[in-house]
């Protein structure tokens, strides 16, 4: 009788400590949980469902359906923004995504100042992005003050207009981009190859591959996983631009360098047509969101060719 | 020549380096390599030299580098920028906001990493791969609902009720909304994960609470992610620009970034001063990567693998 009683005690207490490391331990995770709420998963959600109000100012006032979305797309801009927006995304893949690969490579097999070299290649990295534009449009200058037209004159030639240039307006915020972004993604590289196999290098010699061979055979496969990864990353991000034009440009020259992006800023803050704002912030979501997916279908088919 | 003997691992080995050809490849790729420090050299170099130029010297001379230069000159060029641009307030501004933004995302971030890691109730896997999830979602989409959830927060639509409160013209939403990071968590979790198990039950049986051996074992096991970690919040949010540029109009509480954005839009600030600020605004990160290189390189490997 007596033991039983016992018995029962110990497993009730046992419960409730069971409870209380259960919620003890919850607790630790609940400031993360309720600020990812409220700062991302809420506005998310918010923003597809207040993109079908009519806004008055910042209050969503009465339910007009899909009438904001007619609205952006029927806005003659849309169609050359959301081309801007491409050709940022392929101008950073052209100019941005190859060097940080093959510089990774070349620094890896340096054995003269490794480091030091690394050092001074990671330099734009540190400084602030916002600082970047804002020097890289100081060096665009068209008159002869500017950095890139002082080069220009040095060897003879006539100062060019760079960023008033519409047709490469975008191409010259991009290269700023660029060299703002490829110190860190060259370092996401760098670590990559520190897993290659070393011994297939060996194998691959024995068998007689030149050096360009082993760089396509061996070390290209080994980091396809962060290639791929990287490639995705960057259209996701530079999808998104907004603060280069913004600082760099203001959208100009006659919106040659306006992204989707840029336009929803100007929405949301500068004309106060916020249900267009979000409702442009949903479209680039979905067009996004189908990126991801394609991401990780390309990753798992190249998981299943491994 | 020893060098390349030495070098039996990688693309390039002794082997293609004892021919003269592999030789001459491997200069040519150190040569691009130089190259390529030039390219991020060069605006830093030019911007030092603009910056020291005498202000009618700027828009006359196109030389590189400065007509004169002295110690006198740099002191007099930096106190008559400092003076035109007046950043002081706006430097307070900017590590008082940083510093407060470390603490609470440091202190959301590991504890969750470690609710995640170590702690594991019931329910938390599921949890954590929605996280995973929430790294995917693109931000673009928050910026307006968001800037409506500050009206009167936390109630979002609301404003026209008058409940919730204001947070336009204040940090909290920047420290708020930054305290939160779905990468930092799954670095803690994975930092947390590598600690060893029998240490922890060996402290529980001691008798430690979660709390102590949260302290008294996964921080101190776990220093080189949280030094990575920090460095990379504090020079994130020095370097926040279009968050605090949205949220804080009030000109006494305006940070740094926004402020040099400000300067970029001013007519009056000649070239010098403004390449001047530029330097300036990019100090505390020289001086931080200066002191802390060897966590910022090492620590992106222990990113790099999970990215």
């Amino acid at each position: 009788m007596r033991n039983k009683n016992d018995g029962r005690a110990k497993k009730l207490n046992r419960g409730g400590f069971q409870k209380r490391t259960f919620i003890t331990s919850w607790l630790f995770a609940v400031p993360a949980l309720i600020l990812m709420y409220l700062f991302i998963w809420r506005p998310t959600v918010m923003g597809f469902v207040w993109s079908l109000f009519k806004m008055k100012g910042y209050s969503p006032t009465y339910f007009i359906g899909i009438k904001n979305y007619v609205e952006v797309m029927k806005d003659t801009q849309f169609i050359p923004l959301f081309i801007n927006t491409l050709e940022y995304v392929f101008w950073s893949l052209v100019v941005g995504f190859l060097p940080p690969v093959l510089l990774a490579v070349v620094v890896n097999e340096m054995v003269h100042f490794k480091q030091k070299i690394m050092t001074l290649l990671y330099l734009p990295a540190i400084i602030p992005a916002i600082a970047v534009s804002l020097l890289w449009k100081q060096m665009y200058d068209p008159t002869e003050i500017g950095l890139l037209n002082m080069i220009l004159v040095k060897f003879g030639m006539s100062p060019y207009q760079w960023l008033n240039d519409a047709h490469f307006t975008i191409l010259w915020i991009v290269v700023s981009m660029t060299w703002k972004s490829f110190p860190g993604t060259m370092l996401l590289y760098y670590s990559a190859l520190q897993g290659v196999n070393q011994e297939l290098y060996e194998a691959a010699t024995i068998d007689g591959a030149g050096i360009l061979k082993r760089a396509w055979y061996v070390t290209r496969p080994q980091i396809m996983g962060v290639l791929i990864l990287n490639f995705v990353r960057q259209i996701i991000g530079v999808f998104q631009v907004m603060e280069q034009p913004l600082a760099m440009t203001g959208g100009g020259p006659d919106g040659a360098s306006a992204s989707l992006g840029y336009q929803l800023y100007k929405y949301g803050f500068v004309t106060q047509r916020v249900g267009h704002a979000m409702a442009l912030g949903t479209i680039i979501f979905v067009v996004l969101i189908f990126m991801t997916i394609f991401y990780f279908k390309l990753n798992r088919k190249l998981e299943e060719s491994l | 020549m020893s060098k390349f003997q030495d070098k039996t691992t990688g693309l390039l080995t002794n082997v293609d380096l004892k021919s003269a050809r592999g030789k001459i490849l491997y200069w040519i790729l150190f040569a691009i390599l130089i190259a390529c420090c030039l390219i991020t050299f060069l605006p830093a170099v030019w911007t030092v030299f603009t910056a020291l130029k005498d202000p009618n010297e700027i828009y006359t001379s196109t030389k590189f580098f400065p007509e004169h230069l002295s110690w006198h000159i740099f002191v007099t060029r930096v106190a008559d920028s400092w003076n035109q641009l007046k950043f002081g307030r706006s430097i307070i501004n900017t590590f008082y906001y940083s510093a407060v933004a470390w603490a609470l995302k440091l202190g959301v971030c590991t504890f969750a990493g470690y609710a995640f890691s170590k702690l594991k109730p019931k329910g938390s896997t599921m949890v954590f791969i929605l996280i995973l999830w929430t790294m995917m979602m693109p931000s673009q989409m928050r910026t307006v609902p968001n800037y409506i959830s500050y009206l009167s927060f936390p109630f979002a639509s609301r404003t026209e009720f008058g409940i919730g409160i204001n947070l336009l013209n204040t940090y909290w939403p920047l420290w708020l909304g930054g305290a939160v990071d779905a990468f930092a968590i799954m670095l803690f979790k994975n930092a947390f994960d590598a600690v060893s198990n029998s240490i922890v039950e060996a402290a529980t049986i001691d008798g430690a609470g979660k709390l102590q051996i949260f302290f008294k074992i996964m921080v101190p096991l776990s220093v080189p992610i949280i030094i990575y970690e920090s460095i990379m919040t504090l020079s994130g949010a020095w370097s926040n620009f279009f968050g605090p540029y949205l949220i804080i109009q009030d000109t006494t509480k305006q940070l740094l970034p926004a402020k040099i954005f400000m300067m970029g839009n001013d007519g009056t600030v000649k070239q010098n001063t403004y390449l001047m600020g530029l330097i300036i605004a990019a100090m505390p990160q020289l001086i931080i990567f200066a002191f802390f290189k060897r966590y910022i390189m090492g620590g992106i490997n222990i990113g790099g693998v999970k990215g």
